[in-house]
């Protein structure tokens, strides 16, 4: 690979390690701990999006169903495997990569057609999970506890680190050359393939990526919430948050994702504490209004400014 | 591509961003005075403006509401740790529904808003997120609605069951119903969740204690609307009784089942006409509910006698402007979880959490409500309000509610079958 | 014989669910918009039913009439108030996906302002309170109509497309926006027009929903905007009749696991979506796209 500028390399760094400093030092000044969590658990599923979305093209709207696959994975990691709870968390993020994995043939799909099977296959997956009949393995409708596990504290400094994953893929994919072939499909997949570029292994790869850290996502929230409903880890509204939040921020940067994270999820938080009546509607309202005058997402204000100031 | 000075310049924003919405969030103001008795006493609570158990957490919480509000005209709560009356404050935030938003909801009452109680929203879906955090802040959590059982474990201290018994003693009377009127065909379809699994379970192991062994018993997701299909199934096993244990969104579109086939059965049993009679009766109409079994709950039972706040005559007066349909089980249990809270402050010792929980086991079997005799098990699960079957019987202004069983209780008896 | 009411059951659900998913098709076809708020219009068509018959004592039926206008003209408004805009992002498809969020969550919040939290149905004795006998079979009065609007919706749909001039337009517009302008088609009004038909048909399918699904309640729009999109894609995008396959394959899914296996039936639908699509990656009846 050529000689990046130290500059860039400087820069590349302090991504992946300033946004999760900023997460760990809020910690001691602000202590609903769980919103914190919480946020940086979207972080990680915005960002998880942006590599396979922002780079691929491919959009999963079920990319909730890794997050579920993440949660149980650790639960059952813990319950059946009595394996250390750090361990059973790494075991989340195999789940998820092992039903990426299993789904992998979907990336067949485009557009919509792959947006909505994935959409199926995670629904698939809650009503497996959650079916009486499986309660001997997944205990089914009746839920998890990893009550023998919980420790808020080290689950906390394990969403902080996966932060630092999370960034750390994006930069990975923005600057290797793996990203370079990623972004070459995008733009025309036959040329790229002209090119030499394996494009399935390519997409696979993101895919991958992609689904692990959603998984490891749902490890360490299951790991924070300790005891679950499956339904609260499928929830598909989980999926469309980090959806909205991606694309809100501008996907194939690296910044985009994780402010649309902590800017949307913070005003959704600050309204829901604030004006708990109207929580909905004004939420409602509030991204409609985005979308009409901020079509691009939020780092085009940057973009947009930059192109004048030229 | 951008220039990385730019970046940098991102990320300051950035991290000026997250500081000043947090600052955002955490604008709270501290209630507790320096030193001694607080100004006010904080009720910290969640309720579902919207989603899907909005029509059950809103009256739930308006119940809650109409006991701080009788309180507070009485001049606050009495408080035995420090002797007198301290004015209630209700800090109240919307989950729509979500256990995510509620996840971090009732972390923020806990941390942010220096309650000092702490009121779980209506079901265990939505009240499970706040046991972990309940129990890691060391609060006592009121669970309101909560029956489910993984709420409860033999560890945790800092929880009481208010308002409802666990699920898993609901159905007994039902069970011992079919017994004793010796229906020996029996079908039940039930919700695939912890809540209606549970029950399902106990009323088939009540069954086979008698030597009944049901002719159908399924579980469909909880998301089901459309029993049309199943109905016509259930039908072919020729059952005496049928019951189907659900949420109101299940309920509603089995009796309409039920009626648009013209299915006729004996028996006919769900879960929630008795806890939302009004909206049942509005969807289904009058028709579709005649004859059929439900939980009986307050204020169709009735508790006049009672050691502590109003007595169901007195509170259907004051609450419902005397006339029962507009006062629902849910307004009860929120204005019974309010009536637990006040017994809690008037006989704790001390202004601690877990005072007041010994406060409440130290009352557990001596304290009746309008919502029945108050009994904790060693878990803090309440066995004490039981739920006795009750009938819908057609009169002549639309369908009443009646106890049937146990005899004990009864106020009519059942007619069975259905004509 | 549970495999015969399986059957015609799962008939006249499909014939439903391909109503409930005929709108969202259509406007994603030509306006290639996710309209995530697909489902809440299905809620509201359900209230204007319940209200209307409540109040006025307004059949059901000639609510389906009464509908029409009012949704042409919100989906006229809607389209050029937002529709528009999104369209000029860089990439509407998702961009109108988190735009149509926020309307979801808006009318959502409305309908509980305006219906409150609690679910709502008209008694299906409106219909007739005896089955009706098809093939030794009691199937309830309502499902026959509810399937037999469906249908007509349907054929009017196939109608409107293959024998109109504004048909015509529309569907050079699915096939190719660029072309049909380049025609002299105006892009913007046969969107909004379509738009207004989509709201259209998803309305009327909100007023059956009070049979096929027991009421309505504000919450209810995310499953139904779900269902709907498994319906269309099962189908194949931009294809009126791949909807209706698509409905029957997902009806006859939901009624035959309820009959034999109740506690896979939220399962089966899903996985035979999965199937489908790693058989044929564009649906049944989906033109095939260029795929590397």
């Amino acid at each position: 690979m050529a000689q990046r500028p130290r500059r860039q390399l400087v820069s590349d760094a302090l991504m992946v390690v300033l946004p999760p400093a900023g997460f760990f030092a809020a910690s001691f000044f602000y202590n609903n701990q769980l919103l914190l969590l919480t946020m940086m658990v979207y972080v990680a599923l915005a960002q998880g999006l942006n590599v396979i979305f922002g780079f691929t093209g491919y959009l999963p709207f079920g990319y909730v169903g890794f997050f579920g696959a993440g949660a149980y994975g650790t639960a059952l990691s813990v319950h059946f495997l009595h394996v250390p709870i750090l361990v059973a968390v790494l075991l989340g993020g195999v789940a998820g990569l092992l039903v990426a994995a299993l789904l992998s043939p979907l990336l067949r799909l485009t557009g919509a057609y792959f947006a909505i099977a994935s959409l199926a296959a995670a629904e698939a997956l809650y009503y497996l999970v959650s079916n009486p009949q499986l309660t001997a393995v997944t205990n089914g409708p009746y839920g998890v506890n990893l009550a023998s596990v919980y420790n808020s504290g080290a689950a906390f400094d394990a969403a902080v680190i996966l932060v630092g994953i999370a960034m750390l893929c994006v930069v990975w994919v923005r600057r290797s050359h793996f990203g370079m072939s990623l972004r070459a499909i995008r733009a025309d997949p036959l040329s790229a393939r002209m090119a030499g570029v394996n494009v399935v292994r390519a997409r696979t790869i993101a895919w991958l990526i992609s689904a692990s850290l959603a998984g490891l996502a749902g490890a360490i929230y299951a790991w924070a919430i300790s005891v679950f409903y499956p339904e609260a880890v499928f929830d598909l509204s989980i999926s469309v948050f980090a959806i909205v939040f991606a694309l809100f921020g501008g996907v194939g940067t690296v910044l985009g994702p994780l402010l649309g994270a902590i800017v949307l999820y913070g005003v959704y938080n600050y309204i829901g504490v604030s004006q708990p009546q109207e929580f909905q509607l004004i939420y409602g309202v509030l991204i409609v209004l985005i979308v009409l005058f901020l079509p691009n997402g939020l780092l085009s204000i940057r973009l947009r400014r930059l192109r004048r100031g030229r | 591509m951008l220039i990385p000075r730019t970046r940098t310049v991102g990320l300051a924003a950035l991290s000026a961003l997250l500081a000043s919405g947090l600052a955002a969030c955490g604008a709270s103001s501290s209630t507790t005075a320096s030193s001694g008795a607080p100004k006010n006493i904080v009720i910290g609570t969640l309720y579902s403006g919207s989603g899907s158990f909005a029509n059950s957490s809103l009256p739930e919480f308006q119940g809650l509401k109409f006991w701080i509000k009788e309180e507070n005209a009485a001049g606050g709560v009495y408080v035995k740790a420090f002797n007198k009356k301290i004015p209630i404050k209700l800090v109240a935030l919307n989950d729509q529904s979500s256990t995510t938003t509620a996840t971090t909801l009732y972390e923020q009452l806990v941390t942010q808003d220096n309650i000092n109680i702490f009121v779980p929203d209506f079901g265990s879906v939505l009240t499970l997120p706040a046991v972990t955090i309940a129990e890691e802040h060391h609060m006592l959590l009121f669970d309101q609605t909560a029956t489910g059982a993984p709420l409860f474990t033999p560890g945790n201290k800092y929880i009481v069951l208010c308002d409802l018994p666990l699920s898993v003693i609901w159905p007994d009377p039902l069970a011992h119903f079919i017994l004793a009127k010796h229906i020996a065909r029996v079908a039940i379809i039930y919700g695939a969740n912890d809540f209606d699994a549970t029950q399902a379970a106990t009323v088939k192991s009540v069954l086979a204690q008698g030597g009944i062994t049901p002719v159908y018993y399924q579980a469909v997701p909880t998301t089901t609307t459309s029993y049309g299909t199943l109905l016509h199934d259930i039908a072919a096993t020729n059952p005496q009784a049928v019951i189907e244990l659900g949420y109101a969104s299940n309920d509603i579109p089995f009796l309409q089942a039920v009626h648009q086939g013209g299915y006729h059965f004996g028996m006919v049993m769900t879960a929630f006409p008795g806890q939302q009679f009004s909206l049942i009766e509005g969807a289904v109409g009058k028709a579709g509910l005649s004859y059929t079994y439900t939980y009986g709950v307050p204020p169709y039972i009735k508790f006049n006698t009672v050691s502590e706040g109003l007595g169901t005559n007195a509170f259907i007066s004051k609450f419902g402007g005397g006339n029962i349909a507009n006062v629902s089980f849910e307004n009860v249990a929120g204005y019974n979880t309010g009536l637990i809270i006040q017994a809690a402050l008037a006989h704790a010792t001390k202004f601690t959490q877990l005072s007041m929980r010994a406060a409440l086991f130290g009352l557990s079997g001596h304290f009746t409500t309008l919502d029945g005799a108050f009994q904790l098990n060693s878990e803090g699960g309440q066995v004490g309000e039981l739920l006795p079957l009750a009938q819908m019987l057609p009169t002549s202004s639309g369908n009443a509610i009646k106890i049937v069983y146990p005899p004990a209780s009864a106020d009519h008896s059942a007619v069975y079958p259905a004509p | 014989m549970l495999w015969l009411f399986a059957l015609i059951a799962g008939i006249l659900f499909g014939l439903y669910y391909a109503l409930a998913a005929l709108g969202l098709n259509l406007i994603f076809g030509v306006m290639r918009m996710v309209n995530l708020a697909h489902g809440d219009v299905i809620m509201l068509g359900g209230f204007a039913a319940v209200l209307l018959f409540d109040r006025l004592g307004i059949n059901p039926l000639i609510t389906v009439l009464l509908v029409i206008p009012p949704s042409l003209l919100v989906g006229f408004v809607a389209y050029y108030l937002l529709g528009t805009r999104v369209q000029r992002s860089r990439d509407p498809e998702m961009m109108s996906l988190v735009m149509f969020f926020g309307v979801s969550q808006v009318v959502e919040a409305l309908a509980v302002i305006g219906f409150g939290n609690n679910e709502a149905s008209i008694t299906s004795a409106v219909f007739g309170s005896k089955p009706f006998s098809i093939a030794g079979q009691g199937v309830p009065g309502a499902w026959l109509v509810s399937a037999g609007v469906g249908l007509a919706a349907l054929i009017l749909l196939f109608v409107y497309l293959y024998h109109t001039g504004l048909g015509r337009a529309t569907r050079a517009i699915m096939s190719n926006a660029d072309e049909a302008r380049a025609v002299g088609v105006n892009p913007d009004r046969i969107s909004a027009i379509t738009f207004g038909i989509g709201v259209g048909l998803a309305a009327i399918a909100g007023i059956f929903s009070l049979f096929m699904i027991g009421g309505t309640t504000p919450s209810e729009g995310v499953g139904l905007t779900v269902t709907a999109f498994a319906v269309i894609v099962i189908g194949g995008l931009g294809s009126p009749m791949g909807t209706f396959l698509g409905g029957i394959v997902f009806g006859l899914a939901l009624m035959f696991t309820q009959t034999y296996a109740p506690v896979w039936s939220g399962f089966a639908p899903f996985a035979i979506l999965l199937v489908i699509m790693l058989v044929r990656p564009t649906g049944l009846m989906g033109r095939s796209v260029r795929s590397v």
